[in-house]
């Protein structure tokens, strides 16, 4: 042991799953509602302690940790807010094989959500397995489209759950042109599947229920966003992601182990994730995929939170023709990753995570050893906006019978995907009247 | 040709007792035993579903966390009925193995033999070492599965 050196311990009385467990509180007085709660319990927090003193190339594999469903989208962010510190930039193949990734994470993702878990709320079921015995077909595309999503994330990551082939500056190894074509006619499955959610998604009865959101996402030049680009809004926010905490905000609530986001001009909540990326960005998908769109009765601008699941389904075809775009444009790289030379600096970045923006930002010391981290992921920013849809969607409901309240509060957080549904029972409702 | 016998290991090696599923499968794998695949897996439902058809028969293993004592050794045949409840809270996978199993009964893909062994665990924690009543247990686990096997091989 060097000279200096002490024992450290951290404690944790209470760790809670990446998925995290939650609860919702709704107060209501004389027929009105009088208080709104989203109770959460999210541990990312802890990982931005013990990242400090960590070298900057472990900071992939190690948020990645922070979540089984969206590894990806973590290591991404870390890895561009590595490069982004140490002034590299990673094009061509590499970038490509990024964004592949990143695609089979949004098919996974979005795809557990659309048919495992949001589906039901819908068509009036319990659970998905309980949906399975009269939507057979449907269950069965949902399941063979999510496993092709996880092949991908193998393929390209070495696994489908915290993958192990992603590091700064590129990747420890990447596949052959042969590789990449022996994958497309799963991937052209894929797309017809994803077609048929388009259609059958866009069947289902939505609640009429709309807000006037402030709608945060990345958005790139040319591309629909995922690694790169600036962040907007709809009332003209274009900043950096070295700008982020300029403009937002966390702050603490009591109820909440995650810190709540809101802009820091006027402490309003915002709204990230599939419908904001959708409103910001719609002209960057491919001619096909906005006449899908429209078919599917969506617009340029989608602002009912529950036809989120549509969103998603676009989404997630709109990934299954980009892996097609970069299969077939694939050439090998000369080497799988670029040199990194770390230095003293820090990097932001923010990268499109299936639930939305996933910010990261990382101080280095002259070797490179990680002095301080900042990760704010999607679900903290979305937690005050889905309290806010409480209050307006709720009082709708408020005459009807618990289980009826309970039934519709728990779909309007789930348009949200936030990462602790991934339980299926993640609620436990408490009604207090008076 | 699908070997007749399917064994799988679930489970974290990096995770302390979440590892015996794994470790469970290694060992059955140096048998080469014929006619039977040895694999470990994530515990993603539709490959699982996938893996197991034109299977006669599919053992599971994983480790559980039910309060029971360390090292308890729980059968379930899976044609009869699913994971208690009382596993399922306590899974590394948020959706895994339970689903799976579920979904393949309603979907008509569950293979005619199926079971799960479910050892109790007693730490989770970030260690690649088992905890005594872990490793004293299997022995027997190992014993009972190689005794499913010939069953299955004998048939």
């Amino acid at each position: 042991m060097s000279k200096g050196a002490k024992t450290k311990i951290i404690k944790v009385d209470y760790l809670a799953r990446v998925e995290g467990e939650g609860g919702m509180y709704l107060k209501i007085h004389d027929n009105k509602l009088e208080d709104v709660q989203l109770k959460i319990f999210e541990p990312p927090r802890f990982f931005e302690g013990f990242l400090r003193g960590r070298k900057y190339s472990e900071a992939p594999d190690i948020t990645a940790r922070i979540c089984g469903i969206c590894p990806v989208a973590y290591q991404m962010s870390a890895v561009h807010a590595m490069e982004n510190a140490f002034g590299l930039r990673v094009d061509g193949p590499l970038r490509e094989l990024r964004r592949l990734l990143y695609c089979g994470e949004w098919i996974s993702s979005h795809t557990l959500h659309i048919y495992m878990l949001h589906a039901p709320d819908f068509l009036g079921y319990e659970s998905a397995v309980h949906m399975a015995k009269d939507h057979q077909a449907d269950v069965e595309r949902g399941l063979q489209l999510k496993k092709i999503g996880g092949e991908i994330m193998s393929f390209i990551g070495g696994r489908e759950i915290h993958p192990v082939n992603v590091r700064v500056g590129g990747f420890y190894k990447v596949p052959t042109k042969r590789e990449m074509q022996g994958f497309r006619a799963t991937i052209e499955r894929a797309r017809d599947a994803a077609l048929e959610t388009v259609n059958w998604v866009s069947t289902f009865d939505f609640p009429e229920f709309e807000q006037d959101y402030t709608f945060v996402s990345v958005q790139h030049p040319d591309e629909y966003p995922m690694n790169e680009g600036r962040i907007v809004s709809n009332r003209g926010l274009n900043i950096t992601a070295a700008n982020y905490d300029d403009h937002f905000e966390e702050i603490h609530v009591k109820r909440s182990n995650a810190l709540h986001c809101v802009m820091k001009d006027g402490h309003q909540s915002y709204h990230v994730g599939p419908l904001a990326r959708y409103a910001l960005n719609f002209d960057r998908f491919p001619v096909h995929v906005q006449d899908v769109a429209k078919q599917a009765g969506l617009g340029k601008v989608e602002r009912n939170p529950f036809r989120s699941i549509i969103v998603r389904s676009i989404e997630v075809l709109y990934a299954c023709e980009e892996i097609l775009r970069i299969i077939d444009d694939y050439q090998e790289p000369e080497q799988p990753f670029v040199e990194i030379t770390p230095k003293a600096a820090t990097g932001y970045a923010a990268t499109e995570a299936p639930r939305g923006i996933l910010y990261h930002r990382y101080k280095m010391d002259e070797k490179g050893d990680i002095l301080d981290a900042d990760i704010i992921p999607p679900t903290s920013q979305n937690q005050k906006m889905i309290e806010d849809d409480l209050w307006k969607f709720v009082p709708q409901y408020l005459n009807q019978p618990d289980e009826t309240l309970r039934w519709h509060a728990e779909q309007a957080i789930r348009n949200y995907d936030p990462c602790i549904s991934c339980a299926t029972h993640f609620l436990k409702l408490d009604v207090e009247r008076s | 040709m699908k070997a007749k016998t399917l064994v799988i290991g679930i489970g974290n090696r990096f995770r302390g007792d979440d590892a015996l599923g794994c470790i469970l499968a290694d060992k059955i794998q140096t048998l080469a035993l014929p006619d039977v695949e040895v694999i470990t897996h994530s515990g993603e439902p539709a490959s699982l579903i996938d893996l197991w058809q034109d299977r006669m028969s599919v053992i599971l293993i994983d480790a559980v966390s039910s309060c029971a004592e360390a090292g308890t050794i729980h059968y379930i045949d899976m044609q009869k009925r699913g994971l208690p409840d009382s596993f399922r809270s306590y899974s590394t996978h948020a959706f895994g193995i339970a689903e799976a199993i579920e979904f393949a009964r309603v979907l008509n893909k569950l293979p005619p033999k199926i079971v799960f062994y479910g050892i109790e665990g007693k730490s989770f924690a970030a260690t690649e070492i088992l905890s005594p009543e872990i490793t004293a247990a299997l022995e027997d686990v190992e014993t009972r599965i190689m005794q499913d096997i010939k069953e299955t091989i004998d048939a």
